[in-house]
């Protein structure tokens, strides 16, 4: 059996009864990164000596019996998530050389369970993208087809996963970036709830919508990872202080009885037909298992593109003033403060940040902010209010994750109303703040993963991984051929 | 929907951000159908009273305003062009 393939539980049983050590499965990892990731390009940073000195640490808890539920488990991290001398580029050039002096609360939690860091993944551009091709390092390929983009913007964390280049990393989603890069990728990603888990160290994109959360094989070992990085934090005053149950607690539980709500703007002409036809059947197969299917309708979701972007780049304009060239990042040239400063940010952000950046100053400036800001904080209770009465019917919702499966690289260059478009079935979830689960449930006839979502109430994140492993019960996947 | 020059021109100096003339023209044409998608919004005919509405996300409390140990200052400026615990910048004046 190839080990890289195994689940996290499987890994944990491998290493506690001593079939291999964690030095050893750190190196099965690394023989499929060099084997192939120059093909998929999903890392920007591999720390292959740091995972060996991890790995030794981790031996040392093993072999005294201290052990975390993520002991010696190799995992990969999104370069937008600091790590204390360790670099963290947000895959921008304006960011090349920047080393975080200290860890986000993720890396705290995932330290102390004694994980093992394999490297630091590649993604959009400050998170801003679906496709991983605005990374100024490496534009990641899908390993399903190398002709394909992986999504994103959590697309090197994605890939990575499902090439066997590591059992599960860490991503973060603003607007999908955990979801849809998951749905690309065969693999299974969850949003938490916004404030479940904390964004210290995760360099901020959209502050009202950001969240970190784990990309997996599957629902059980998303359920492994959000234990071990839920918890309140003081650093982030956005942090939830509410308790943070068993993630695993159930799984393998029935669904019967379960409400499924489908509204049906989900499901309109915009939607691939083999993307709709594959969600339907897993409906089909959870109605099976006892579920009950709920008709209902979320009209807002006509507004739902231009809500999000209007909020998302609003936040983002501000959350990216602060890289001026000065204290820390690129550092361009100019004969006064002014000049040095645009110099600085024109030749640093690439493309599509400052479009997200001139986007957000439009929303944001005098006589444009009641016409789209305003409008856009109005219509995102709109949305809160819309899914709340679709919870008063159902307890989950299910989902298309992507209106297509993965395109071609290129299909969406020099489009962003296209790319920004594609973001349709995600976005809602991030402004709602709810948490979504994204979860394979077929293949096209060439052989692309489709992804289903599974959306829950605030704070229901067991209910939305009891679904979704309830279908992965029932469902064989394809892992992408070895590369 | 066109966006004007001078439009695209304030956005700049708000944004801190230079363009030649070329990409001057092409990011109008681009801010223009950006602009377009963003205004199908406007036909949703909500009002919105931050006093009231703004429920969403409920900030926890603060936390108790006690003295932690920080970074060290060499440590927090390992980014920076720094000498003696000072940032370093460009010479701009004559």
């Amino acid at each position: 059996m190839d080990i890289t393939r195994a689940k996290i539980r499987d890994l944990r049983k491998a290493l506690d009864s001593k079939q291999i050590s964690a030095a050893e499965l750190c190196g099965e990892y690394f023989k499929n990164i060099e084997a192939g990731d120059g093909k998929v390009q999903s890392f920007i940073t591999v720390t292959k000596e740091k995972a060996l000195e991890m790995a030794e640490n981790a031996q040392k808890r093993i072999d005294s019996g201290d052990v975390s539920p993520l002991t010696g488990i190799p995992l990969a991290i999104k370069d937008n998530i600091c790590t204390d001398g360790i670099k963290t580029t947000c895959a921008s050039k304006m960011l090349e050389n920047f080393i975080p002096p200290y860890n986000a609360t993720v890396i705290e939690k995932l330290n102390a369970e004694g994980y093992v860091l394999l490297g630091k993944t590649s993604m959009d551009e400050f998170a801003m993208g679906g496709s991983t091709q605005t990374s100024a390092f490496a534009k990641t390929k899908n390993p399903y087809d190398l002709e394909r983009v992986p999504g994103g913007s959590s697309g090197g964390s994605a890939a990575a996963v499902s090439a066997s280049f590591a059992p599960a990393a860490l991503g973060s989603d603003t607007g999908g970036s955990i979801r849809q890069p998951a749905s690309f990728c065969g693999v299974t990603g969850i949003k938490p709830t916004y404030g479940r888990v904390s964004r210290y160290g995760l360099v901020a994109f959209a502050s009202s919508l950001d969240q970190i959360g784990p990309i997996c094989s599957d629902a059980r070992d998303c359920a492994v990872m959000l234990n071990a990085i839920c918890a309140h934090d003081p650093h982030d005053a956005t942090s939830s202080r509410q308790p943070v149950p068993d993630f695993t607690e159930k799984l393998g539980q029935s669904v019967s009885g379960m409400k499924i709500a489908m509204p049906k703007e989900f499901y309109s002409d915009d939607i691939d037909d083999e993307v709709k036809t594959h969600v339907m059947n897993a409906a089909k197969t959870l109605e099976a298992q006892g579920a009950k299917l709920v008709e209902c309708s979320i009209p807002g979701l006509k507004y739902a593109i231009p809500a999000y972007y209007l909020i998302a780049c609003a936040e983002a304009a501000s959350n990216l003033s602060r890289f001026d060239g000065i204290k820390y990042g690129f550092r361009g040239e100019g004969r006064t403060f002014e000049e040095l400063i645009r110099d600085s940010r024109s030749k640093g952000f690439g493309e599509e940040v400052k479009r997200r950046i001139l986007l957000g100053n439009y929303a944001l400036s005098s006589g444009y902010y009641d016409a789209y800001y305003k409008k856009a904080l109005a219509l995102k209770q709109q949305i809160i209010k819309e899914y709340n009465a679709v919870f008063d019917l159902a307890d989950v919702i299910l989902t298309p994750t992507a209106p297509t499966p993965a395109y071609k690289i290129g299909a969406q260059d020099n489009d962003p109303v296209k790319m920004y478009l594609a973001d349709i079935c995600t976005v809602t979830v991030n402004i709602a703040s709810l948490p979504g689960i994204s979860t394979t449930c077929g293949y096209t006839a060439e052989g692309l993963p489709v992804g289903m979502s599974v959306i829950g109430r605030r704070f229901d994140e067991q209910t939305i991984l009891q679904c979704a492993d309830a279908f992965e019960q029932t469902f064989a996947p394809t892992a992408p051929a070895k590369l | 929907m066109a966006v004007e020059l001078k439009t695209i021109q304030h956005l700049c100096e708000l944004s801190k951000l230079n363009y030649d003339e070329a990409g001057l023209e092409k990011v109008m044409g681009e801010m223009g159908d950006i602009i377009d998608l963003m205004d199908t919004i406007k036909t949703f005919d909500l009002t919105y009273d931050d006093t009231k509405d703004n429920n969403s996300i409920s900030l926890s409390e603060v936390r108790e305003d006690v003295p932690q140990p920080s970074f060290p200052t060499e440590k927090l400026l390992s980014n920076a062009e720094n000498r003696d615990n000072c940032y370093v910048v460009p010479k701009v004046v004559e």
